[in-house]
Order: C-alpha cells, then sequence, then structure tokens
C-alpha cells in the first residue's frame, strides 16, 4: 500500500510525504522537498556575478571574475554535495530497527540504522531553534548502562523540518508499530 | 478570623490592612489613599548672605589659581626677582604659622600632638630636596613641546579647582589629587621658567599657595568668620589687581566669573530650592540613626 | 538544533499530541496566560514562588497557564513542572543579578512564536528588575494583547538611579492595562512611580501555603528561642541586629538567637558573635532551602524581622503561621500584613526593636502568648493562593472585557503621558517595533506557526490523562508537597 501527502515545512515551504506500508510490521515514510529551483539558482548567480562585475569596475582586475566563476561552481557541487537534502527517509520494521536514509541533491545517500534493542521510543519534542519553537520527531536510544536512563536523542527528519501535522502522521504509524513489538516481543 | 468578622454594610469603613476580606473591589481607591504622602521634609532653607558666605571657599581657590598664574607671568617675563619672591614668600609663611597656632590658642597641635621640632624638620627636609632637585625639574620638561606643557598645566589647575575639598560631602571630592594636580601644574610651569632657582621658588611658592593657604583659611573660617571675609575680600582684590596689570579683559571677565558665583549662583540656588518636590511615604528605606560601629569595637 | 527541549530524558511517549483548535479556547470564560519574568526557578525568591504558585493555581482553576523566562545555565529550552506548567527558558544574555539585557527588539522574534503558538491572550509580566518582563509587555501591546504587570517591590524617590527606573517604568505602564501590586503601600508606591491612574491598580496580596508552615510546639527549645530568617544584606537590616544581639544577650541569660540567611552582612553577624563571645548562643545557619525554612522556625519562641523596606513581607506571615510571635519594624507594607495582636511594631531602630522584643519576652514569661496552634489557625485563613488565584482571575476578567490602544492612540498616549522628550523617543521605538513585527508576520505568517499542544487549559492533554502523574517536572524541586 502506498499514498501521498502534502504537508509545509516550518517555513511554509511544500512537503511531500510518501508512506509505503509493506506489511504490519514494516513501514516506510518518505518525506521529500522540491528540488533546486532553476529560478532560485539563476539568482544565486547572477547575484555573485553582478558583484563580481561590480567589484573589478572598481579595481579592474579580471581575477575577479575568474574566482567569481570558480566561486559559484564550486559552491554549486558543495551545496548540491553537502547540504541540499531532497529526501529523507524513515524506515522502521519491526524486529529489525530503524533506519534513516537522507539523500543529497547531488544522489549521494547517507544512512543510519539503529537496531531496535537500542531504541526506546519514538516521541514528539519541543525545541527552541534560531528565533523559532519547533516540534521534531525523535528516536530515544537506551541507555546500556541504566535500563531507564537514555543515552542519546536522534532527530528525524532534521533537513525537512516538517511541522507538527506530519510529525503526528508518522509518530502514530510509529507508536503502532512499537506497540505491536511490545505486544509480541522478539529477542533482539 | 481574628478581627471582628466583615459586615456587608454600605457603612463600612475601607481599612488599610491585607488580612481582612474587605467588601470592596480590589482596585478601590479610598479617600485616605496617600494621606501618608509627605513632600520635602528634608528640604533644607537657604538663606542668601549664608549661601554667600559659603560660596567665599570657591573664590579663594579660584583667587588662589588666579594668583599663582600671575606671580608665574611675572616670573617668566623677569619682571620679578626670584629672591624678592622668596623674601616674601618665607616671611607671610611664618607669619601664617604663628596665625595657625594664635587662632584656636594652640588646640589643633595639642589635639594632634604634633611638636614645632617636627613642623621645623619636614620644612627643611622639603626645601632641601626641592633646592637639590631643582636643576633636574629645569630639564625636566625640556624634550616636551611648550604648548603641551600649558595645556596640561591649565587642565591640572581645572583639575585641581574641581577636585578640591569645598565641604562638599560627594564622591568626587578627593584633597590629595586636587593638591597633586596642583603641585604637576606648578613643576610644568616651573620648567619653563629661565633657572633652576627660578623653578625652585616657584614650587615652592605653589606649595605655600596650594597646601599651607588652605589650611588657613580653614582654620580662619572656623575661628573668625569676619576676618575671613575681609581676607577673601582682600585676596579678591590682590588677584584681580595683578591680573589687571597683565590683561584688562582678563581681569573684566574673571571679576564677573567671581560675582556670577557668589551673588548668582547663590540667587539661583535659592530659587531653584522652590521648584523642589521630594516625595517621602511609607515606601522609603528606612535609615539606620545609631552607629552602630560601637557594638563592635 | 540549537536548544533541546526537556532533555530527551525523563520523556515517555508524548500522549497528548492532538492538535487543538483554538476557538475552542475562547468561549468559555477561561484565559490563557503567559507570566514572563526573569526570575524563576531555579532561582529562589518571593517572585519565583509567587509565580509558581499563582500558575498552579490558574491551572487548578481551568485556566491555560505558560511562564516564559530567560536559560538559567544548562535549563534551556521547554521544560514542564508539576500539573502540565509549561516553562519556556529562552536563550537571552543575562546581564545583571539575573535580570536580561534589554534592546527592546531581540526579543520579540521569540516571544512573538510563542504567543502565537501558545494562542496566549493575556500577558502578565512580574516584578520591575525585570527587563524582559517589560520587554514582553511592550511586544504585547504591539501586538494587541491585553497585559497585566504585578509589582513586586517598592522604590524611592530621592536617588538618581530610581528617577531612571521610574521613567521607564512610566513608559512601560502607561498603556498596560491593569498593574497589580501586593499591599496597598506598594499600590502608592507605583502609582506615584509611574503616574498611574489607581483604578487600574489592584492589590493582591501575597499568600503562603499554611500547610508547609505548621507549628510543632514538641521541636522548641527548653530556653527563649529568637529566630531570624532572611538575607543578611543591609536592605534587611543586618546591621540593626549587630546591636540588638549583644543587648539582649547581655540583658536575658537564657535567651538564644538562631539566624539563617546568607549575605555579605554575615561579617559582622560573626564578629558580633566573636566580639561577645557568643558562640553558645547565636547559630549561624546559612544559607537554608526554602523546604527547611519551617524547621528552622518552629524552634524558636520569637520571630525577629528588622527589614528596612518591605513590599510585603513574607516570611513574617510565615513565621507567624508556624505560630511563632512576631516582632517586626513598622516599614513600607508590613503593618497591614498581620493584625496587632499577633505583630509587635516598632520603629527601625535598635532601641525600639528591643522594647519591643522585651514586651514579647515578657509576655512569653508570664504566658500570656496565645499557643501556636491558636496563632496557626488564625493566621491559615488570611492568604491562600487559592484566593489570589480567584482574585487574579477578577483582574484577567476584567482586562479580557477591556479593549488594547490601537497603535495611533498608544502613540498619542505615550507622548503626552510619558513627556516630551521620553515619550517621543518610545513612540519612536514603538513604531519600530510594530515595523518589525509586520516584517515578521511576512517572513512567518501565523498561520504556517503551528498551535502548541496544551497541557494544561480546558483542552489540557494532561489534566484529565495519566493518573500516575507523569514524572516530567522531576527536576523540579520546589513542588508543592500537599
Amino acid at each position: 500500500m502506498e499514498d501521498e501527502l502534502s504537508f509545509s515545512d516550518i517555513y511554509g515551504g511544500r512537503l511531500a510525504l510518501q508512506r509505503r506500508y509493506y506489511s504490519p510490521s514494516c513501514r516506510e515514510f518518505c518525506l521529500s522537498c522540491p528540488r533546486l529551483s532553476l529560478r532560485s539558482l539563476t539568482a544565486v548567480t547572477c547575484t555573485v556575478w553582478l558583484a563580481a562585475y561590480g567589484l573589478f569596475t572598481l579595481c579592474e582586475n579580471s581575477m575577479i571574475l575568474s574566482a567569481a566563476i570558480f566561486i559559484t561552481l564550486l559552491g554549486l557541487l558543495g551545496y548540491l554535495h553537502f547540504v541540499k537534502i531532497d529526501q529523507e527517509t524513515l524506515l522502521i520494521i519491526d524486529s529489525l530497527g530503524i533506519q534513516m536514509t537522507s539523500s543529497y541533491a547531488s544522489g549521494k545517500e547517507s544512512t543510519t540504522f539503529i537496531e531496535m534493542g537500542k531504541v526506546k521510543d519514538v516521541i514528539i519534542n519541543e525545541a527552541i531553534y534560531m528565533q523559532k519553537v519547533i516540534y521534531y520527531l525523535c528516536i530515544l536510544l537506551n541507555d546500556p548502562v541504566e535500563p531507564h536512563g537514555i543515552s542519546q536523542v536522534v532527530p528525524v527528519f532534521q533537513s525537512a523540518k516538517p511541522r507538527l501535522d506530519c510529525l503526528i502522521e508518522v509518530y502514530r504509524s510509529c507508536q503502532e508499530i512499537l506497540a505491536h513489538r511490545k505486544a509480541t516481543p522478539t529477542s533482539s | 478570623m481574628c478581627a471582628q468578622p466583615v459586615t456587608d454594610t454600605p457603612e463600612t469603613r475601607w481599612q488599610k490592612v491585607l488580612y481582612e476580606r474587605q467588601p470592596f473591589p480590589d482596585n478601590y481607591v479610598d479617600q485616605r489613599f496617600l494621606e501618608e504622602l509627605r513632600k520635602n521634609i528634608h528640604a533644607r532653607k537657604y538663606q542668601y548672605w549664608a549661601v554667600v558666605f559659603e560660596s567665599s571657599v570657591v573664590i579663594q581657590q579660584l583667587c588662589s589659581v588666579c594668583v599663582f598664574g600671575v606671580i608665574w607671568w611675572y616670573m617668566d617675563q623677569g619682571l620679578l626677582a626670584p629672591h624678592w619672591l622668596f623674601g616674601t614668600g618665607l616671611a607671610l609663611s611664618l607669619i601664617g604659622y604663628v596665625l595657625f597656632d594664635l587662632l584656636d590658642g594652640g588646640e589643633g597641635r595639642r589635639k594632634s600632638g604634633r611638636t614645632r621640632w617636627a613642623d621645623l624638620k619636614s620644612a627643611l627636609v622639603f626645601i632641601t630636596f626641592t633646592y637639590g632637585f631643582s636643576p633636574v625639574l629645569k630639564t625636566l620638561t625640556e624634550s616636551v613641546s611648550t604648548d603641551t606643557i600649558y595645556a596640561m598645566s591649565v587642565f591640572m589647575l581645572l583639575g585641581h579647582l574641581i577636585f578640591f575639598d569645598y565641604g562638599a560631602n560627594a564622591a568626587i571630592v578627593s584633597s590629595a589629587l586636587s593638591l597633586n594636580m596642583a603641585i604637576f601644574a606648578s613643576v610644568c610651569l616651573a620648567s619653563r621658567l629661565p633657572r633652576s632657582l627660578h623653578a625652585f621658588i616657584m614650587v615652592t611658592f605653589a606649595i605655600q599657595m596650594f597646601a599651607l593657604w588652605p589650611m588657613l583659611q580653614k582654620k580662619l573660617k572656623a575661628c573668625t568668620p569676619r576676618s575671613y571675609v575681609g581676607v577673601t575680600l582682600l585676596f579678591a582684590c590682590s588677584a584681580l589687581g595683578g591680573l589687571l596689570s597683565i590683561s584688562v579683559v582678563g581681569a573684566t571677565l574673571f571679576a564677573l566669573l567671581l560675582v556670577s558665583i557668589s551673588c548668582l549662583c547663590p540667587f539661583y540656588l535659592i530659587r531653584l530650592q522652590l521648584l523642589k518636590e521630594n516625595i517621602h511615604g511609607p515606601w522609603d528605606e528606612a535609615e539606620i540613626k545609631e552607629d552602630l560601629s560601637r557594638f563592635l569595637s | 538544533m540549537a536548544y533541546q527541549g526537556g532533555g530527551g530524558h525523563d520523556h515517555g511517549p508524548s500522549p497528548a499530541l492532538y492538535p487543538v483548535s483554538p476557538e475552542s479556547l475562547f468561549t468559555c470564560r477561561t484565559h490563557n496566560i503567559c507570566m514572563v519574568s526573569d526570575f524563576f526557578y531555579p532561582n529562589m525568591g518571593g517572585v519565583e514562588s509567587h509565580i509558581y504558585q499563582l500558575s498552579q493555581c490558574l491551572i487548578e482553576r481551568g485556566h491555560k497557564v505558560i511562564i516564559v523566562t530567560h536559560a538559567y545555565g544548562n535549563r534551556k529550552g521547554i521544560r514542564y513542572l508539576t500539573k502540565g506548567l509549561k516553562v519556556y527558558y529562552l536563550p537571552l544574555k543575562v546581564m545583571y543579578n539575573q535580570s536580561t539585557a534589554t534592546t527592546l527588539f531581540h526579543s520579540l522574534p521569540l516571544l512573538r512564536y510563542i504567543f502565537v503558538r501558545e494562542r496566549v491572550t493575556i500577558i502578565h509580566s512580574h516584578s520591575s528588575f525585570s527587563a524582559m518582563a517589560h520587554d514582553a509587555l511592550f511586544h504585547a501591546k504591539t501586538m494587541g494583547l491585553r497585559t497585566v504587570f504585578t509589582d513586586h517591590s517598592l522604590f524611592g524617590f530621592a536617588d538618581v538611579s530610581s528617577v531612571l527606573t521610574n521613567k521607564l517604568l512610566t513608559v512601560s505602564l502607561c498603556d498596560t492595562n491593569h498593574i497589580i501590586c501586593v499591599s496597598y503601600t506598594s499600590k502608592e508606591n507605583t502609582v506615584l512611580r509611574a503616574a498611574l491612574n489607581p483604578e487600574i491598580v489592584s492589590v493582591i496580596p501575597n499568600a503562603v501555603d499554611p500547610t508547609d508552615f505548621t507549628p510543632d510546639p514538641f521541636r522548641r527549645h527548653g530556653s527563649m528561642t529568637i529566630v531570624i530568617v532572611s538575607r543578611l544584606v543591609y536592605r534587611k537590616g543586618t546591621d540593626l541586629l549587630s546591636g540588638i544581639i549583644p543587648k539582649l544577650c547581655r540583658k536575658y541569660q537564657d535567651l538564644n538567637f538562631i539566624i539563617g540567611g546568607e549575605g555579605p552582612k554575615r561579617i559582622i553577624l560573626e564578629e558580633v558573635r566573636e566580639r561577645y563571645q557568643l558562640h553558645d548562643r547565636v547559630r549561624l545557619l546559612g544559607a537554608l532551602e526554602h523546604k527547611d525554612v519551617r524547621n528552622v522556625l518552629v524552634q524558636g519562641h520569637i520571630f525577629l524581622n528588622t527589614s528596612l523596606t518591605e513590599a510585603f513581607c513574607m516570611a513574617i506571615v510565615e513565621a507567624a503561621s508556624c505560630g511563632l510571635q512576631v516582632v517586626s519594624t513598622r516599614v513600607g507594607g508590613i503593618p497591614e500584613v498581620l493584625p496587632e495582636n499577633l505583630i509587635i511594631l516598632c520603629e527601625p531602630s535598635v532601641k525600639s526593636l528591643c522594647e519591643g522584643l522585651e514586651k514579647a519576652i515578657s509576655q512569653l514569661k508570664s504566658g500570656t502568648l496565645p499557643a501556636p496552634e491558636k496563632i496557626h489557625n488564625i493566621v491559615k485563613t488570611f492568604y491562600t493562593w487559592r484566593n489570589v488565584a480567584e482574585r487574579t482571575e477578577k483582574v484577567y476578567n476584567r482586562v479580557a472585557g477591556e479593549t488594547v490602544l490601537p497603535m495611533d492612540k498608544r502613540l498619542e498616549r505615550l507622548m503626552s503621558h510619558c513627556g516630551p522628550v521620553t515619550g517621543c523617543i518610545f513612540a519612536l521605538l514603538a513604531v519600530f517595533n510594530f515595523l518589525f513585527l509586520t516584517f515578521l508576520r511576512w517572513m512567518i505568517p501565523d498561520s504556517i506557526i503551528d498551535v502548541a499542544v496544551d497541557a494544561t487549559g480546558p483542552k489540557g492533554a494532561w489534566t484529565n490523562q495519566y493518573p500516575y502523574g507523569r514524572k516530567r517536572g522531576g527536576d523540579n524541586e520546589t513542588s508543592k508537597t500537599r
């Protein structure tokens, strides 16, 4: 089963949430941001080049122009490869664990896997972020030393920053699976 | 509740208490609101002539600075022989020294427990050292330009006037700083005089003017106020006269300054006093009036 | 993530994340109240406990209450205290004496975000020493929210600093809807300082929790004991103590002193103790935690308060509630606090205080003092937080019916009320603030700010569910122990 819902992030941008229910114990949530638009790319490039040209007319050094070209190219590459995340995926499998994948605009993917034995809970928390107070989904990890403690808090959908309604959707599904796991304890 | 229960009759008088529930809204304003407000209970009433009399301290100090400047100018121009100044200064100092003891019949000396021998010793030590170091003083500021020296002296003398202890109880008052600034100014000016003897005599004169003379003045003011007024007038006149011999415009301006400080400023103080509105009431922080240090000593 | 709310630990699965439609909150006479002050737990003091207790009682009465304060060390982000009281510890720079620096603008984005997401209708600021409280008032007026201010302190009129602070208070309060003072003296003071109409100033005293301060006659010392509990600073009259202690100890050989509290003047008391060899009779306990105060109070027979200024003295009410005979200076609002048969009022001098104490001692010796239990039963009816909350609620109801001055009226009022220079400056600042707010509204429209999930209030998710008492406020050391 698969469906797609439309939400917005905390800045008001559009987000698409794809849910794939493979089985009652395995679900995938995929949050995708809109791709890098040509318009904003052109705008940034033009600004940089205009600024460089302005500097060039002032000091008449052609190095500035070539430097500006390099900076835009390198900046774009770096942005696409390290900053811009197009898609974030949360895959939760009852008996195995939780896998978080973020795919960068360049196609690079980074994946984190947390095995189910370490997962204590999935919750929605509030935090002060920049000049905002936002909700975010996070995974609590068990502390190996202290049975009731928490060793780490892993935030999910860190770059997309969806709003509360979207988080609640994901949260409910996760809780269903976690409840399912508690009902049928597995050795992990 | 310990107090009598509140009856809901309209005659119930409002009370300024918090422990009772009163049949009034919380924002009720009674006629007795602010009845404990007092205004200007600590305001002082000034008498015009008393204020004028008190202002003479400022006049004296201004005149001291003026006389010092005039003497320096005469020395610098070579119109005044250093020996003559030294002789006059010494004679006046001796007269002042005798007067200082005569005024209160030796009361102050007995209290401080200082012997005449100690006075003589410190005077000798001071004179010897100043004399010994006067060649150094003379060449001390050679590398500094004359304009800088003048500017510095003016600032230092201004500072002397600002920080001088006129009898006000303020944080800015510091007689040590004030005296140091005056001496510094005198050293600066002395170094511009023609010879080292001039420098020595200038610094000695500054000590007499800025350290010894105010002490005598204070005693004069406390013991014989009448003669103090006389001395102030005489001193002011001589300062004006000296200045007149140098510059007419300067003397006029100085005279205007003296008149405004001694006559106009007191007048304004008394006029502004009428506008004073100092509010007192039960919210003021209480003052501890007793001296509690006796329990610790 | 800049600051993590709650620190993650002791967070169970959040049960309550169902969005609340904001309309439902406005139907009945309940309010969404935001308490703003620089002073809150873990800082300790009168204002802090006032805010906490008042909020708890308002939650009990069905209102939604949140508290906004600045971050205390590692405590930043969002925390929940008992009964789901939500506290925002904002990462603002502390400048002096736990008060934040104010630029009048830098806190607007965050405060606006909070006011919008919590659907706040009334801003209640506390303490005139708190810059954040004044900032919040300023922003709230720009946003068109209703404002209430509680003044907890008295100010003189004599020195330069009070002239300046009084001017700022005038500016801050001239368009505030309602002001609450803790005593009638404090009301007179505030009305004069801020040049207010006394009709918009209500007097609602502080309260003490009488169940926390019960007498225990068995723990009393055998010999007569005078208890003093206060910070040892000049304003609390510690210097007077240095005169009283030797005088009375010489006169009564069986008299002891217990002094609780810490402060710069402690050294004086230590010197007195040293000089008069009173080590066995004067005990200095040092800083006390609030929960220990009662245990100290019940050890004595007489409570001595030597404050030089006081808007509403909680200490004497606590002491009377523990059944002690109170001897106090007659300053500020103290004469209004206790009836004459429970307190001996003296002038702030060693002589007068010694006379007052001697009177109390002679009453104690002749046995004419009422029993502690009796005093407690009288005092416990005087000041309760429920009563305070009830009266504060009336203020909120009144304020909710009032209109907030629109921008043009506000500017007019600022200019006519605060003098030509200050008025114009602050009117200009108000305009800038409004422009900044408009910019923020354009950047992040209210519609894309998530409505926060209520923990308390009419649709509160916490008040009804989960009876096993969630341990979210586990680090809340001051939760009420009923």
